[in-house]
């Protein structure tokens, strides 16, 4: 017993390197995040428009549920947001982390928070729980998406690690390698909101079976005009428009 | 000495700190800020303590402050804002902006016995600010501060100009300082002027016969 759990030890309780060099709650961690449903982020930049979009999908236990209480995309600031995959606990907890250092940095400096700079303040604090004892590391992942104050957008991922990465278009959680699949094919940056909204839809129509339920879904814009959600209508209008619905969601 | 008869540590009764008197003086011009100052440190505006004071403090490569108040709380307050800027280019590959910095300086200056002009350029061209010990912060094209400060009013209330050229912004500032050196008793001893353009911070010493 005594041999056995000291092998075990390396992956429970505190973040301690395995004897090769590995941080298996870290990579439970990312285990996760991919046991979610999806949420993708797509960087857009055309003449008379830039930003970033968010599209999430998630799954309703139970016809009863009211969808809205599905939270996967955050408004952090006027001029950025959050997508989230893996535990939502997790991520809402980031998500106030990034919501008072975006308040912190316009205090501070009076401007509105740069995107890198924002990301890199969630990334450290991610990073704290993988090496401090007792604590367990983030079972979420984040997009961070917005403009800086010069009008250019970006595009980060977070990661249980506390790494950040940046991206013009990604896919994290459930199916995200067959999603990004789809995104490296057909991803271009020169499009507007509309177009970017259209290629995430596609992107998760493509790695669905028989198509999306529009019930579980959200959606948001970060642009020159700020953070704007989507109504159900026009989701709805985007999936049945583009024929992405799941059949028996065609009747509803 | 007060300080030591009356035993009670409040603001009268301490010992004399060295103060810079001064008139220092900032104008936006075209393309920069000019700024300049007098060289005279005093105790109690009646004694030079010093007759090379540097009071043009350089606080990020495109910016600096002018000092009036207590040499003390100026030195320190600069210190504390090169310590910042120098930090936030570090992290962030970029530097301050003049709205990150004037924000930044009237966070720090709280409860500081001292009463800056700030200049600098960015890529929305030149600024210049006036803080407070209480925080105040106040853009502006053109400003003084300091005991010469009326004199140095005078003076700009008649040269400043919209879109001034640097070199005119100079000769401005220059006889601003030099109207309050002949009248103030606690400036004085010639001028440092800084010209802060897009290539950084250029620094002059000015003897009073120069001036």
């Amino acid at each position: 017993m005594q041999g056995n759990s000291q092998q075990q030890a390396y992956d429970r309780g505190t973040n301690i390197f395995s004897p090769d060099g590995r941080l298996y709650q870290v990579e439970y961690a990312r285990e996760a995040i991919k046991r979610g449903s999806p949420s993708v982020g797509i960087r857009f930049e055309s003449d008379d428009e830039a930003g970033v979009v968010f599209v999430a999908s998630g799954r309703l236990r139970s016809s009863l549920q009211v969808p809205d209480s599905i939270e996967k995309i955050h408004k952090v600031d006027d001029h950025v947001g959050v997508a989230s995959a893996g535990h939502v606990a997790d991520a809402r907890q980031l998500v106030d982390v990034a919501r008072r250092q975006a308040q912190v940095e316009r205090l501070r400096f009076g401007e509105d928070a740069g995107i890198e700079a924002l990301t890199k303040e969630i990334t450290g604090y991610i990073q704290e729980y993988t090496q401090a004892g007792g604590a367990r590391p983030f079972g979420a992942a984040l997009l961070v998406g917005g403009l800086d104050a010069d009008g250019t957008p970006h595009l980060f991922e977070t990661d249980p690690s506390g790494t950040p990465y940046e991206w013009e278009a990604i896919a994290i959680g459930g199916n995200s390698e067959k999603i990004q699949g789809y995104l490296e094919a057909e991803y271009e940056s020169d499009t507007d909101a509309d177009g970017a909204l259209e290629l995430a839809f596609h992107a998760l129509e493509d790695a669905s079976e028989g198509g999306l339920e529009s019930e579980g879904m959200s959606a948001s814009v970060i642009s020159g005009d700020g953070f704007r959600s989507l109504s159900n209508d026009e989701l709805h209008e985007l999936i049945d428009g583009h024929d992405l619905a799941a059949d028996e969601d065609d009747e509803e | 000495m007060e300080g030591f008869t009356s035993g009670k540590g409040t603001a009268e009764s301490a010992p004399e700190e060295f103060k810079t008197g001064t008139t220092t003086v900032g104008i936006v011009a075209d393309e920069g800020v000019v700024l300049a100052t007098d060289r005279r440190a005093s105790l109690g505006g009646r004694f030079v303590s010093n007759k090379d004071a540097d009071k043009i403090i350089e606080v990020h490569p495109s910016a600096a402050i002018t000092i009036s108040g207590s040499v003390g709380a100026g030195q320190t307050f600069a210190d504390q804002l090169q310590a910042q800027t120098s930090l936030y280019e570090t992290r962030r590959g970029k530097e301050m902006s003049m709205q990150a910095l004037s924000t930044t300086a009237a966070n720090a200056i709280r409860g500081m016995r001292v009463v800056p002009l700030l200049g600098g350029v960015d890529e929305t061209g030149g600024h210049l600010y006036s803080l407070d010990p209480a925080g105040g912060l106040m853009e502006d094209t053109y400003g003084s501060t300091g005991s010469g400060m009326q004199m140095a009013y005078g003076v700009l209330e008649g040269e400043y100009e919209d879109g001034m050229s640097v070199s005119e912004a100079e000769t401005a500032a220059r006889a601003a300082v030099e109207a309050a050196s002949a009248r103030d008793t606690a400036s004085g001893n010639g001028a440092m002027v800084a010209r802060i353009t897009d290539d950084g911070i250029e620094r002059e010493e000015l003897s009073a016969e120069e001036l």
